[in-house]
This record gives structure tokens, sequence and C-alpha cells, in this order.
């Protein structure tokens, strides 16, 4: 019947769209440290292009490994890490600069360079990637004002509050134009009228087309969102809800195995 | 690479040298290619001693008496035939003695009392290299007609042993200087490393690539090595110009090197070895502290 085979082809076309789609794909990834201490324990994930992802769990569940697998500051014991295409676990130290050009990360406590303004930390990033300087300042003021602050872009980091100087470290992070942007607990350090601030401008970036990924703690922000959530636990992933909430509660959400 | 990239490094490369150095340890950069340059310095005038030297050194072969011109014309072609022999030169005895009286000056009365010329003929050999005169020599007095040699039995293999002995000696030392000023220098970026060890984190969060973060630290290396060098260059210059003046008013026979473009071609060469220090010091150390 070509009537079947037509199907099975179109079946088969959506299978490799679908794969292709994945920005990140993680098989069998296991990292355990020197030290014995399990980051990562056999995690089998993808993560679809434009999706935003809530990593949730307890401290030492495997958060930040996850994270820092994505940009290749740690190296898997063992599985494979795709990119965006690329296989993060077998490229040349060479093409990790560029990998993190692609993959951003923000943090808890900003990594804000104090002897720098903001408009200076965020021309950082441009400079030191070797940017065109013709397009730096306005790419700068772009990113600035993207984040509310182009008014306080001569303003030190130690002159601005926590909520300001994770915006900066946010402009610093997209002022690049990433694919993915990482936040390790970005609002980890700050009070929940601003955290819901930051968070309004991840989901802005994230309508732009990036991205994002972001571990945290905060339980009230991941219940009010209903974004996908992935939780690990022992290294394990050990829920990943298209729509969840920051506990499993009973009859909610699909168990996956270890 | 961007210009404004260039500019980056050296721009970056010139404020931490100049926010990390110290005195201590500019000056024992300087100092270290101090005692290098004068090394060299004393080298360089051995060296020119010897070479005047060696072009003096001549064996002489003192010929029997009583040979026929055909028989003194044999010999000729024989110590012509040696193995290492430039230059023959016949000194007939009476040439010999107007020599000998020239050398005697004032005391040539004393030849007058001798009387007769005491002098036989003799060839004049010169070597083509002074390190294998003792072996010709020794090869020319085996011919028969030949009385016997001279050829400053002696000094000139003490002369070469010690023209060695300060070389090797000197290039010990010269080691230890080079080690000395890569490791300043090394240390001094050490301590650059340390005090931006935040920006080079982030530098690499946003993915500044390896030779981007590890060039201002190149820089910084060479900066150091050249104003070091230049220091000692410029105190090198001046006191070697003060010592020649001293040596050749107390000892004018001995023959130091007076014109200026070998010891200025000295300090060139120390400047570039402070650059070429300082970079292989900033590449090694950085390279040592920044783990990627």
């Amino acid at each position: 019947m070509p009537r079947a085979i037509e199907v099975y082809q179109v079946n088969s076309i959506f299978q490799e769209l679908r794969e292709v789609m994945m920005l990140i794909r993680l098989y069998s990834v296991s990292k355990v440290y020197p030290n014995g201490a399990v980051g990562l324990l056999n995690v089998d994930t993808y993560i679809r292009q434009g999706e935003f992802v809530f990593l949730v769990g307890p401290s030492g569940a495997g958060k930040t490994t996850f994270m820092n697998l994505l940009t290749r500051q740690v190296l898997p014991t063992q599985g494979q890490v795709i990119v965006d295409g690329r296989n993060v676990v077998r490229m040349r130290p060479s093409e990790v600069p560029y990998l993190r050009r692609a993959v951003r990360m923000i943090f808890q406590d900003y990594k804000l360079l104090p002897n720098k303004t903001a408009y200076e930390n965020v021309a950082f990033a441009l400079r030191v990637t070797e940017a065109n300087p013709r397009q730096v300042r306005t790419r700068v003021m772009e990113s600035l004002e993207l984040v509310g602050l182009a008014c306080k872009a001569r303003a030190y980091p130690g002159e601005l509050s926590g909520g300001e100087q994770q915006r900066v470290s946010i402009a610093r992070a997209i002022v690049g134009d990433p694919t993915i942007l990482l936040a390790d607990e970005p609002t980890g350090n700050l009070d929940l009228d601003t955290s819901w601030g930051i968070m309004e401008l991840l989901l802005r970036i994230n309508k732009r087309g990036t991205t994002v990924i972001m571990a945290t703690h905060n339980r009230s922000i991941v219940n009010g969102m209903m974004r996908r959530v992935i939780e690990l636990d022992g290294g394990k992933i050990v829920r990943d809800d298209e729509r969840g909430a920051y506990r499993r509660e009973a009859g909610h959400g699909m168990v996956l195995p270890g | 690479m961007r210009l404004a990239t260039v500019w980056y490094f050296l721009a970056e490369g010139w404020r931490s040298a100049r926010r990390n150095v110290s005195l201590i340890s500019l000056g024992t950069i300087a100092a270290s290619l101090f005692v290098l340059g004068a090394l060299a310095l004393i080298l360089m005038n051995l060296n020119h001693v010897s070479q005047l030297l060696q072009a003096r050194i001549e064996i002489r072969a003192f010929l029997e008496d009583g040979l026929l011109p055909e028989g003194v014309a044999a010999i000729r072609a024989q110590i012509q035939a040696t193995d290492g022999v430039a230059q023959v030169t016949f000194v007939s005895k009476d040439e010999g003695l107007r020599r000998l009286r020239g050398q005697l000056g004032e005391h040539a009365g004393i030849l007058d009392v001798v009387g007769e010329n005491p002098l036989p003929d003799a060839f004049d050999v010169r070597v083509e290299d002074a390190d294998r005169t003792a072996q010709v020599a020794a090869r020319i007095s085996r011919i028969p007609g030949v009385l016997g040699v001279n050829y400053g039995q002696g000094f000139t293999e003490k002369l070469l042993a010690t023209m060695r002995l300060v070389g090797v000696a000197g290039a010990v030392v010269a080691a230890l200087f080079v080690a000395a000023v890569v490791f300043i220098v090394g240390n001094t970026i050490r301590l650059t490393v340390i005090s931006r060890a935040r920006e080079i984190e982030v530098m690499k969060l946003v993915g500044a690539t390896d030779w981007f973060i590890r060039w201002p630290f190149l820089v910084e290396g060479m900066v150091l090595g050249l104003v070091g060098a230049a220091i000692s260059g410029l105190l090198l210059f001046a006191g070697y110009n003060l010592a020649v003046r001293y040596i050749t008013g107390l000892a004018p026979f001995i023959p130091v090197i007076t014109a200026p473009e070998p010891v200025a071609a000295l300090c060139v060469a120390l400047l570039l070895m402070g650059v070429l220090m300082g970079a292989v010091a900033g590449g090694v150390f950085v390279k040592r502290y920044l783990r990627v």
C-alpha cells in the first residue's frame, strides 16, 4: 500500500525534525568527581530550541554540574553532550571559547568586575571576544536598555542594588546574542519583588528566541511560571514535567525512571 | 587580528606591568642583565686579545748550518706540505739579525760583543688554526735539516685554555642569570594573574580565547624585560666607557675594544634578550597559572 509507506516516511521525517530541533541532548551522561562525589548519574534528556526550563532539586543534586557540562567547565566521565549540533565532549579545547559565546551564564553572585562601570562590564564581554569595535557602543546600550539600566550605564557595581547588578550581568550575557542562557540561582540573593522583575526579564529574553535554563530553589517562582521542570536528586532526573510545579504533588506529574 | 585588539593587549600589558612591578624586581632584572652584559664584554675583550695574539703566533723553524740552496728549498716545500700550515717565509741569517737588533732597541750593542752572527737561517711559519700550533710545530721539527722550532711553547696553550675556561664559567653564570630574570618576570606576572583572577574568570566565561587572555601577560613580560634591559644597557654603556678610559690610562699596552659599535651592538642584543626572556616567562608562567 503506497499510503502506508507515505505515513511511515512522514513519521520518519517528523522524527528527524524533532532530533534536529533538539538544541541540547544528553546521552547517558555521568559525572563523578575525582573525590568520588556524584554530579550526574546516567542522565538522558533533551532541551528544545526556545524552551524555558527550570532545574530544581536539593543542593548537591547535580544542577550546577548539569550547567557546567553545557559550557564544558567540566567534562562527563561517561556519555555524550550535544549542544546546538556540536559534541561538547569531543570538541577541541580551541573550540571551547566559541561554545561559550553561544552558551552564556549568569550567577547568584553576578560575577561583575567591581572596577568597571556597568557599561564597561557589558562592553568587556564584547571586547574580549573581538567584536567589531564600531558596534560595541550600540550593542551595549541596546542591551542595557533591554534590562532597563541605560540610565545607570556609568555606575559601578558597588553603587547598584543587587537586582540592578543582576540586570547588568544579564545584559552582559545577552549582549553577544547567545543561543542559550544558563542561569544558576539568579535570584538567590534577591527579595521576591526584585526576583520577579528578573524573571520577567528572563521571559522577555526567552521570547526573543534564547533558550533559558534556570536552576533555582525559589518555589514561588517555579510555581508561578508553570514551565517545564526537571527535578534532579542524587545526580538523577527524578521528574520531568512539561508544565510543572516546584514539588511533585500526589497524582501530578510524570515520574521518569532514573 | 584587529588593530583595536592589538591596542588592547599593549594597553593592558603596559598597565599591569606598571601596577605590579616593584623597584626590587625591576632592579634585580636590570642587575642580572647587567652582569650578563658585563660577562659578554669581558669575553668579547678576551676574544679580541686572543685574536690579536693568535695573529702574531708564528712558528720559527731554525735550519742547520751549511745547507745548500737546494736543501733549503726542499725543506721549504716539506714545511709547505705539512697539514695546517698557512704561510711560510724565509728569514735569512742577516734578516734575522736585523730583526733582533730592532727588537732589542737600545740594548742592541750586546750583539756587537758577540761579533759574528750567531743566528741560523730560519723559516717563519704561520698556522691556519692556533689550536694546532703545537702539533704543527712538532711535525716541522721532525723534518730533516730542521735544527729546532720555537713557537712560545706553553704560552699559546695556556692562553687558549684560559679562554675556554672563562667561556664555560661565563656560560654557566649567564645561564643562572637568565634563569633569575625569567623567574623574577614570571613571579611578577603571577601577581598579575592572582590580582586579576576574577577578570580572567569572566573572560573565560564569555568566551575569550586562551591566546586573547594570554597576550597581555606576554606584553607585560616583554615590557618588564625591555625596561630592565634598557636600564642595564645604559649602565653598561656608560660603565664600559669609564672602564676603558681607566684601563687605557693605567695600562695602555692592554688592547681593549674601544670602538663603540660592538658595545652598542651588545646593548641592542641585551634589549632583544630582555624582551625575549620576558615573553618566554610570560608565556610559560601564564600557561601554568591559567587553568582553563
